[in-house]
């Protein structure tokens, strides 16, 4: 085990596959010599060379179709884009034809990449730079969706999504960059489509994703210590596939859930959570699902507006103490 | 204050209302006559027993009600009595008891619950539903008096049923109960129960049992108790007599070639589950006991799941914790047969000492075969008990222990 | 290399030269060939042959939604066509039939996917516009303007990463010249020096707009060239002969290490943008003035001046017909698609699921 930052993970997990797997290429901007604009690639292109770790023109449209193109010939490729607020300029080779062209040539057609970005808010970016959009992602068929929140389950995770056949969307929490945690140094690869419960408890469900999983954990340990309320944790880890399963079995056997989530509130994550859980669970529910999110609005650049918009431990605490009986 | 229908003579035990001097809402002095009654042998004035506003006629002039029936109310400023009311004339002696309060009836179906302030959550509707329970039963210790899931499981689970303020407590039946109920009915309707026992000498069983002693128990975290042999025993006696080890199935005995050993397992008095040691024949004496107390633990813990009742042959029922003698035990429907194992205790029994008889101090106790005498007869039955007793008496357990 | 910038009037077929059969025959015989040229005019035919075809099956209603024809364009398709090796990677647009038949994919495979039969290239989840046969090489028909530029552009890195000398071409209207995606792919193909070959086919309108009134300049692709420090070029689309030559240089150059290029072939579609549309936006005598320049039968003049045989090239008409007609049977015959296909092969490991 070592202690890495989150940061050092990303790099960690690329070099981990580009050594096992020659096929595997990066490419993106300011990633190469640069070391990525979150310090997330350093060292890549010193161990692997310039033809494995290509800086790119700012083209994300570029970027993602030539990842594709690759892929479909028999690469791995995995792809940065800087933000995940500028999916939106290279959306359509997302949606339109990564996600779709398998499908539409009834599988002759595979796409074998990973596109890793920096994802979400709380360091002062402004509205174009601070969105969290992994529920873009959720809603087109044909993309699996990741969104980790500790350093060993980004090199986990994105091992994973860099070994997975199809196209996998990875969510890099750039709030949680700086943060630390133990990563195992050997081949560590997780599992996509599997949530972990991170702290048990009896009293209600917590669904949370990415950033929000510290802050769920942190009033958690307030709602036990200041309310006898104990709050089950779940990071999910992945939003596609979804391990339902654990989510339905947890929220069964609480009767209460919560979720947590940063994208702004119409056709965030929770809202589809809760309707699978409301269709399938709905008589074990001892209390009305209640989402908690950034409200619908642009995040604000001023300190005290954006923390007060995208959830906050104290606004976790309150809602739960408020819900719970 | 409750105006009840008056015994008019001693073996007079219903009167007929035929007037009504006063009517709702009207003022009542004591002493101004109320209403008429007749019986077939007299009519008669009653006057009301206080002041006060007539509030309430329940019975109409014209009809026939039982002495003591409360036939209207008068407001005089008092509570209203729920029991006999006292001052009706010699009606005291003969008075039937009141209808108790309609919470406490069962009532078959769920009621819609029309009040809107009472909140109940999807699980709570549903666990009232399954238990056959009224809101109003149970105590809601959420905010503003909500019942939680956790104030359902709570009642079910043996917090005193309340009481119902009137010398009973009412406990309905839950899921698993009602259950039961139906199983051990239709078993007794349906086969031709016999019971036959057999007292049975546990000495070279005992041994065993001293012999892995404290050590069997620290390494594997439980006793080892009579049953496991008993079991063993009843496996290898069933390779002697397999119609034993059998269903009924239409007019046909169907016997099987495995022993599938339901274990009968009482959780804490909230009911019996049967969970099953699948294969048990080829199991040693030892890994019965593990899977016994696997099963059991796992019955505790309400982590069965289907499969663990599924293909039973034959079952045992293990009352000898309790120190009963003797117990009838009811069939576990389709199979053939069932062994109660009651209580070992030390008991003087006969035995022969150098060719001489003698008494001596031994374990014994009762194993009790109820059978299906559709399917099987007595002395089959008996022949496999003999064989069974034979067993448990005569064999080397102390070899099948570590 | 040679360019050739010629002006977008229509030309009159030089003459074959009425002296000897030895002139004609070293014709035959020159870079091109005779099996060549043959391939060529039969590929030519088969396009031509099957979209009317489509066109009939489309009146009869068996051939759904909307195709987009290339009548009148065949010539761009089978000169590059006949240019790329079987391991090379075609991308084209959303009228792509013709570029996918001259990967060789077969009749009843496409006329099969147009009719939405269960024999269809994509089993009928796909449709007209996504004509796509990995087996053959072409990776793919798209239709969103513009968007396989820059994965034409992949599959080019792709081949340069791996050292397998195989080349991508792609194709592309005169419309995708305006659009972003476009400009990435160009400039990326260009700073890495990716074996890729874009190829437009000019055929003077972005869907029902004269593409002079939508661009900056004349030439929509020839004169973005310079842009992305690639060569002018502009070919007679109307000539498999030419587009032949212009394109195996620019593969054989790309396929070398020597980096991308830009073709803008200069044709004319007979028929509207898409099935729907009757194409009068087009002034008639413009029309007329193309109809005259139809590559196919100047292509089979230009054979029998050649010195091919009549028989030659009538047995090859005869062919090609029998053979779409056995297609179209075969394609009629095909059931629809198992409704079970309707949520297979999202995922690579063939389901749709995206829960546990």
């Amino acid at each position: 085990m070592a202690e890495l930052t989150y940061r050092e993970a990303v790099a960690a997990a690329i070099a981990q596959e580009m050594r096992r797997d020659e096929n595997v290429v990066f490419l993106g901007e300011d990633i190469a010599d640069a070391g990525g604009v979150f310090k997330t690639t350093v060292g890549l292109l010193d161990e692997f060379g310039p033809s494995r770790v290509r800086d790119t023109p700012i083209s994300e449209q570029a970027i993602v179709g030539a990842a594709m193109g690759a892929a479909m010939t028999g690469l791995r490729p995995i792809a940065e884009i800087m933000f995940s607020d500028f999916f939106a300029v290279c959306w359509d080779i997302i949606a339109n034809q990564i996600a779709k062209s398998r499908f539409m040539t009834n599988g002759q057609v595979n796409v074998p990449l990973v596109i890793r970005t920096a994802n979400g808010g709380g360091v002062r970016f402004g509205a174009q730079h601070s969105q969290s959009v992994e529920n873009w992602a959720m809603m087109i068929p044909g993309l699996k969706v990741v969104a980790p929140s500790t350093p060993a389950d980004i090199k986990g995770l994105l091992a994973a999504a860099i070994r997975d056949p199809d196209p996998v969307m990875f969510f890099e929490q750039k709030s949680l960059y700086g943060t630390k945690g133990e990563v195992p140094e050997d081949d560590h690869v997780e599992e996509l489509g599997t949530a972990k419960i991170v702290r048990s408890g009896d009293d209600v469900t917590i669904l949370a994703l990415a950033a929000m999983v510290p802050k769920a954990l942190a009033a958690a340990d307030i709602l036990a210590a200041e309310d006898g309320i104990g709050a089950n944790v779940i990071d999910l880890r992945s939003l596609v596939p979804l391990d339902t399963k654990t989510i339905l079995a947890e929220v069964s056997r609480t009767g209460r859930v919560v979720t947590v989530e940063e994208n702004p509130r119409l056709c965030g994550w929770g809202a589809e959570l809760s309707s699978i859980i409301a269709e399938e669970i709905f008589y074990d529910l001892d209390m009305p699902i209640v989402r908690i999110t950034t409200p619908h609005v642009p995040l604000p650049a001023a300190d005290d507006l954006e923390d007060h918009a995208i959830p906050s431990v104290q606004r976790i605490v309150e809602t739960i103490r408020r819900e719970v009986d | 204050m409750d105006i009840v229908m008056p015994q008019l003579g001693e073996t007079v035990s219903e009167g007929t209302l035929t007037i009504w001097h006063k009517s709702v809402g009207d003022t009542v002095a004591a002493n101004e006559v109320l209403f008429e009654i007749g019986t077939d042998k007299v009519e008669m004035e009653v006057p009301a027993p206080a002041s006060g506003v007539l509030k309430e006629i329940r019975v109409e002039a014209g009809e026939t009600v039982g002495v003591g029936t409360v036939l209207a109310v008068i407001d005089d400023g008092s509570a209203p009595s729920v029991a006999a009311p006292s001052d009706a004339p010699k009606a005291a002696a003969k008075v039937e008891p009141p209808a108790p309060p309609a919470a406490a009836l069962p009532i078959r179906e769920a009621a819609p619950v029309r009040d809107k302030s009472v909140k109940l959550s999807p699980v709570v509707r549903k666990l009232l539903a399954e238990n056959n329970l009224q809101p109003g039963q149970i105590n809601g210790t959420g905010r503003d008096g909500r019942i939680k899931r956790g104030d359902v499981l709570a009642f079910l689970k043996g917090a005193p049923a309340a009481p119902s303020g009137d010398g009973r407590t009412v406990v309905p039946f839950n899921r698993r109960r009602k259950m039961t109920a139906e199983h051990m009915v239709r078993s007794k309707a349906t086969s031709a129960h016999v019971l036959q026992a057999v007292e049975v000498d546990f000495s070279t069983v005992e041994a065993a049992r001293r012999r892995a002693g404290a050590k069997w128990k620290a390494k594997e975290g439980f006793s080892l108790s009579y049953l496991p042999f008993i079991a063993k025993a009843v496996c290898d006696a069933i390779t002697d007599f397999p119609k034993i080890n059998a269903h009924v199935e239409g007019e046909s005995l169907v016997a099987f070639d495995a022993v599938n050993l339901a274990i009968a397992v009482d959780l804490d008095f909230d009911g019996l589950v049967a969970p099953v040691v699948r294969d048990a024949g080829s199991m040693a004496v030892v890994d019965l006991a593990r899977a016994i107390n696997e099963i059991a633990a796992r019955a505790r813990r309400d982590a069965l799941g289907p499969d663990d009742f599924a293909g039973a042959t034959y079952t045992i029922s293990n009352n000898g914790t309790f120190g009963t003698l003797i117990t009838a035990p009811i069939i576990n429907q389709p199979q053939v047969a069932i062994l109660s194992t009651d209580a070992v205790i030390k008991k003087p029994v006969a035995v022969v000492v150098d060719g001489t008889d003698a008494v001596a101090v031994r374990p014994v106790g009762v194993l009790a075969q109820s059978f299906d005498h559709r399917a099987i007869d007595g002395a089959y039955s008996a022949a496999f008990l003999r064989r069974l007793k034979e067993i448990i008496e005569t064999r080397e357990w102390a070899a099948a222990v570590p | 290399m040679a360019k050739r910038a010629k002006s977008k009037a229509p030309q009159k077929t030089k003459a074959a030269a009425k002296s000897g059969k030895s002139r004609a025959q070293a014709r035959l015989n020159d870079d091109i060939g005779e099996a060549k040229r043959l391939e060529m005019f039969q590929m030519q035919l088969e396009v031509r042959l099957l979209e009317n075809r489509a066109n009939d099956l489309f009146l009869q209603n068996l051939v759904k939604g909307t195709i987009h024809l290339s009548v009148g364009m065949e010539a761009v398709a089978a000169g590059c066509g006949a240019a790329m090796r079987k391991n090379d990677y075609s991308f084209c647009t959303y009228r792509g039939h013709a570029h996918t038949m001259a990967r060789g994919v077969p009749m009843t495979a496409v006329l099969g996917e147009l009719m939405g039969r269960e024999c269809g290239l994509l089993s009928g989840k796909g449709g007209s516009m996504h004509l796509t046969s990995v087996e053959h090489g072409a990776m793919g028909s798209y239709a969103i303007i513009g968007a396989h530029l820059p994965i034409a552009v992949g599959a080019a890195w792709s081949a340069q990463y791996r050292g397998s000398n195989q080349v991508s071409v792609c194709f592309f209207g005169d419309g995708a010249t305006n659009i972003g995606a476009f400009h990435e792919a160009l400039n990326l193909a260009a700073i890495w020096k990716l074996p890729v070959v874009f190829v437009c086919e000019n055929n003077l309108y972005m869907e029902y707009t004269p593409i002079a009134d939508v661009t900056a300049v004349e030439n929509p692709a020839a004169d973005r060239a310079s842009a992305y420090g690639l060569e002018k070029i502009i070919v007679d689309g109307n000539d498999p002969d030419a587009v032949y030559r212009v394109a195996r240089e620019a593969i054989e150059m790309a396929r070398g290490g020597g980096g991308p290029s830009i073709i803008e072939a200069l044709t004319y579609r007979h028929l509207g943008h898409s099935r729907a549309d009757p194409g009068t936006y087009r002034p008639p005598e413009e029309i007329e003035a193309w109809k005259k320049r139809d590559p196919i039968p100047m292509y089979r003049q230009r054979l029998l001046d050649y010195g091919v045989a009549e028989a030659t090239v009538s047995g090859i008409e005869d062919a090609v017909m029998q053979a779409l007609d056995e297609a179209t049977e075969e394609a009629k015959a095909s059931p629809t698609p198992a409704i079970a296909l309707a949520d297979t092969e999202v995922w690579a490991d063939g389901g749709s699921s995206w829960r546990n």
